[in-house]
């Protein structure tokens, strides 16, 4: 872990603001590509956005914390309820729709967190899923507020910044979406660059030294939670706002599943890494699953599999050592 | 009275299938401490076999149970070799929900491949089929075969672990495997054989239980958290726990049906939540350090 | 990484092909369930579709009319809607259809105006979908115009205190208030109305319920496909079927994809539904026959199969009106107050609603040659509009 660190914060040293500026480009230069590459295929990138966001609200948790969680998707689908019933309700504005998201989703995040963060182990997992169902339980259940299996539909939030519309070809919601997503991933670096970040992945690592250390466990990890629960929240609202729809899939134990699986496809403990992750998920997902969905779940099988056998440490284990290498000859000529 | 009485039979049955599936879950939870989300996987694959084995091959229910136990039994071979091994008693339960979620999604592409994606009707002996008459109600006659088959799975498991050879070095690997393994305990033929009890209980259970839990293209993937969450309740490796969390989960279930039947298994997981925050290690289960 | 670049550059090269429509091929995106427990009712849209393609040819007026598929698995109202803006953005359909289950049709609907797409719904049965656009046109059934006749029928047999078990969503609730108004306005007593989560396996706390009321009769409705099952077997096995306890339901839960499955415990049931396979007519003889040679095996046909040979002859003629333009509106207005001789009788696009009128038939199911089939018992409800839409 260290190796990785380390050079982060020798740059950051240096010069303060040019990392953050070389990762903004980046992302301006990745978004422009995605806007007039793919014109047609805009609605889709903006949910391969929002899944992003639940999979770096995961990373956090997970990657960050070593919390393992089964039921991450009641984060985003209970804020893309809170967003859905609140424009049904008649508030339109994105903006505000965008806060309802990030507070309800930092709300859930620290409820569930404070329950599920007292565990470690086996009733960990199980108390997640079971906070994930009944979540999943009371979506079903609460007709009135949520549609129960219909789902909500038809919502239409107002115009960003009164100018530009959510139209069908999604590129308000694409350019809307990409934009907090760059925020957000700046602001999660300082955050897990933080000495409070930084503390979270010396627990997650041994424990006990920690707690020697003087540090208390708890209250660090339903922070995390808070946090990782608002970009949840701020991923779940995007996807309200683009689609117009919240279903009960949003808050699936199968959604939960999955971004999992994306976060260890990309590497937990890395924010890159769950962005890669997201990215090549939902791009085979997007080719293959369209084909027929059965060998689709055969090849995420297996794909997770050997994963897991041969590179623990997702996709960007072996990238970073291959940049790492590349850097230090580099430096040696 | 009578519909207490009717909730009572109802749980009853529920809980001995969901007894009759976990227990295998919860012997290898306690033993190779591996959180086996696949178990359902196998229980799937039994019921399939079963399935296929009573309409295309023709043979009895009783064959059929046995071709499907020893069918997964077969099929989980290579899985153990190169897959489970790997994770025993690996201390990283992340590494181990994702390795068996990998195995799930897989297994259930496999299998829908196989056998076609629709639902698996189990046609039951005529012996079994039609309502049976309790006095204060009529109940189907098969869950009352559940129900033996729970008490008998119950009764035989006691007795294997208490009472035999294999029992004792079962027990002894589970309390200090380093320990049983230096006394001369080949604890890896103790592992082997835990694995196929617990896929052959597994698959014995899908095929039973296969009138409540019906055999179909995401049976896998639907009740992968419902056998966690029993063992996790009752407490890894435990017989009694694993029927006693049954019991309990199958009671609030089915009470939860007949009282608010809109509210599905919200008191399910109700319950669940509220038994983990108070017993963490299970109604019955040790601590692991 | 060279997959990830591998499949941006498929993306790039989908992109590419997908280019504007050349003038003379029409694009129609049929939205149905091609995988999963429902494949069977999505393999009717298809196989519905071509038998009409087979019979009419691929030309309307010099356009040729290709139909695009997508798999909607199952009631996911999020995925559906991404699917129809999929085909209207980058396929550049001019018609939708299709859509099995009623909340993906609700996430469909808004589409529609900014898109000048049309919709054609070859299943969802809640009534209020016709409403949500003005683009809709509906031609397989709903729940009201299904269960009117069914408590009509109910009364007519002697029922006096009935129970009504549906499913917990949009058609299920429509369902309950179709048969709860009809039957008390009839003078009959509803004793218990119990709404069950979609994802239902286990019938038999209901069955107890539904006997504790006192219940002569049961009407129910699920959607075809796997629960309706486990629900025929938790009837007879809880002993409700020996008490003497009828069971009563729009044709939904006696598909005939679905009886083979249920088996003899179906004997008897009545039902009320728009279409029977067994239906004797010469149109529907020629309909099965074509159906046979585009790949329906035996058992494979079902009432998605119907409404999508009859949805491709509405939109054959609106593309004959419009002469292959893109004119939502006058493509609507041409099919409105159509008529014609289906294979399920005759039938009508009503006006006012978009809404399919049609003969609803009261059928039992009965064995004929060791088949299971439902059996149109001669008592026709003829001309039925959807009486929830109508009386406004």
């Amino acid at each position: 872990m260290t190796e990785l660190v380390l050079p982060h914060h020798a740059a950051g040293r240096r010069i303060p603001l040019i990392g953050e500026a070389a990762i903004a480009l980046a992302f301006a230069a990745a978004g422009a590509l995605g806007y007039f590459l793919f014109p047609d295929d805009l609605a889709f990138l903006t949910r391969l956005i929002g899944i992003a966001f639940l999979v770096l609200s995961l990373d956090l948790v997970t990657g960050y914390c070593g919390i393992a969680t089964l039921g991450h998707a009641a984060l985003f689908g209970g804020a893309a309820y809170a967003v859905g019933a609140a424009c049904i309700r008649g508030i339109s504005d994105p903006f505000a729709l965008l806060a309802i998201g990030l507070c309800s989703g930092a709300v859930l995040g620290l409820v569930s967190g404070a329950l599920i963060s007292r565990f470690r182990g086996l009733p960990q997992l199980v108390l997640s899923i079971a906070i994930g169902q009944l979540v999943a339980g009371l979506a079903n259940k609460l007709q009135w507020l949520t549609g129960g299996s219909d789902g909500l539909s038809g919502l239409e939030p107002g115009k960003v910044f009164g100018v530009f519309g959510f139209d069908m070809y999604s590129r308000t919601a694409f350019l809307l979406s990409f934009t907090v997503l760059a925020i957000t991933f700046l602001l999660l670096r300082r955050v897990v660059n933080s000495p409070f970040g930084l503390m979270c992945r010396g627990i997650k690592d041994d424990s006990l030294r920690a707690r020697m250390m003087g540090a208390s466990i708890y209250p660090r990890f339903v922070i995390m939670y808070g946090i990782a629960g608002a970009v949840a929240g701020l991923g779940g609202a995007l996807t309200a706002m683009s689609t117009g729809v919240v279903g009960l899939d949003s808050v699936s134990f199968e959604r939960s599943a999955e971004v999992l699986v994306m976060l260890v496809l990309g590497g937990a403990g890395h924010l890159w890494g769950a962005l890669i992750g997201s990215v090549i998920f939902m791009l085979f997902e997007h080719i293959v699953a369209a084909a027929n969905p059965f060998h689709w779940m055969t090849l995420v099988g297996l794909l997770l599999i050997l994963i897991v056998v041969f590179a623990p440490r997702g996709l960007i284990g072996p990238l970073t050592a291959l940049c790492a290498r590349l850097f230090s000859r580099e430096k040696k000529t | 009275m009578g519909l207490v009485l009717s909730i009572l039979t109802d749980a009853l049955a529920y809980g001995m299938v969901l007894f009759i599936i976990s227990i295998g879950l919860s012997i290898m939870m306690g033993l190779m401490r591996v959180v086996n989300l696949a178990h359902g996987a196998f229980a799937m694959i039994g019921g399939y076999l079963a399935s296929y084995a009573m309409r295309n091959l023709g043979v009895d229910y009783g064959v059929a149970i046995l071709i499907a136990v020893l069918g997964a039994i077969a099929a989980s071979v290579p899985f153990e070799l190169l897959l489970y091994r790997r994770i025993y008693r690996n201390a990283d339960p992340l590494i181990q929900v994702l390795m068996t979620i990998g195995i799930t999604f897989f297994i259930i592409g496999i299998v829908n491949f196989v056998f076609g994606p629709t639902v698996k009707s189990i046609p039951l002996p005529a012996a079994l089929n039609g309502p049976a008459d309790l006095g204060f109600r009529m109940i189907p006659t098969h869950r009352l075969f559940v129900i033996a088959c729970g008490v008998v799975t119950a009764l035989g498991l006691w007795w294997l672990v208490e009472k035999t050879e294999f029992g004792i070095r079962l027990r002894a690997a589970v309390d200090n495997s380093g320990m049983a393994d230096a006394l001369g305990i080949r604890t890896e033929i103790v592992y082997g054989a835990t694995f196929a009890l617990a896929i052959g209980l597994g698959a014995f259970g899908g095929v039973v239980g296969a009138e409540i839990l019906p055999i179909e293209p995401f049976y896998a993937l639907r009740y992968m958290v419902t056998f966690l969450v029993v063992v996790s309740v009752g407490g890894a490796g435990s017989i009694l726990g694993a029927l006693s969390a049954s019991m309990l989960l199958g009671l609030a279930d089915t009470t939860g049906k007949y009282l608010a039947p809109e509210f599905g298994e919200f008191f399910f997981y109700l319950a669940v939540i509220v038994t983990v925050v108070l017993f963490p290690h299970g109604l019955l289960g040790k601590a692991h350090a | 990484m060279t997959k990830m670049s591998r499949s941006i550059l498929s993306l790039a090269m989908m992109a590419a092909m997908a280019g504007p429509a050349s003038a003379d091929v029409i694009k129609v995106g049929v939205i149905g369930t091609f995988s999963g427990p429902y494949a069977l009712f999505g393999k009717n849209f298809k196989m519905g579709i071509d038998t009409w393609v087979a019979q009419n040819g691929n030309k309307v007026g010099g356009h040729t009319v290709e139909f695009v598929y997508k798999d909607e698995e199952g009631p996911n109202p999020a995925k559906s809607k991404a699917l129809a803006q999929e085909l209207i953005v980058k396929d550049k359909v001019q018609y939708l259809a299709g859509i099995y289950f009623t909340p993906n049709a609700m996430a469909v609907a808004p589409l529609l105006e900014e898109s000048k797409t049309p919709l054609i719904v070859m299943n969802a049965a809640t009534s209020s979908i016709v409403e949500k656009s003005p683009y809709i046109v509906r031609t397989s059934f709903t729940m009201w115009q299904n269960t009117v006749p069914a408590a009509k029928t109910a009364i007519k047999n002697g029922a006096k205190k009935v129970a009504i078990a549906v499913s917990d969503y949009g058609p299920g609730i429509d369902a309950e208030a179709a048969f709860k108004k009809t039957f008390e306005a009839e003078g009959g007593a509803v004793v218990e109305a119990i709404r069950i989560p979609l994802n239902t396996t286990d019938f038999s706390p209901i069955m107890q319920k539904i006997q504790a009321a006192g219940a002569d009769t049961i009407f129910c409705f699920l959607p075809s496909g796997p629960p309706t099952i486990g629900f025929f077997k938790a009837y007879v096995d809880n002993g409700l079927k020996a008490a003497g306890v009828k069971l009563m339901s729009t044709g939904d839960i006696v598909t005939e994809i679905d009886l083979p499955s249920i088996g003899d415990s179906s004997l008897g049931v009545l039902s009320t539904y728009h279409y029977a396979v067994s239906h004797q007519s010469p149109e529907n003889k020629s309909f099965l026959e074509a159906m046979a040679k585009v790949g329906a095996g035996p058992d494979e046909v079902a009432m998605t199969g119907i409404a999508a040979y009859d949805g491709a002859r509405v939109i054959y003629k609106m593309i004959e009106a419009t002469n292959g333009q893109r004119d939502p509106a006058k493509a609507v207005d041409s099919v409105k107050g159509m008529n014609w001789v289906s294979p399920r009788g005759t039938v009508s696009i009503d006006p006012e609603t978009r809404h399919i009128r049609q003969n609803v038939y009261l059928r039992v199911v009965e064995k004929v040659d060791g088949k299971l089939v439902n059996k149109e018992t001669g008592a026709v409800f003829s001309d039925q509009p959807d009486w929830a839409l109508s009386k406004r």
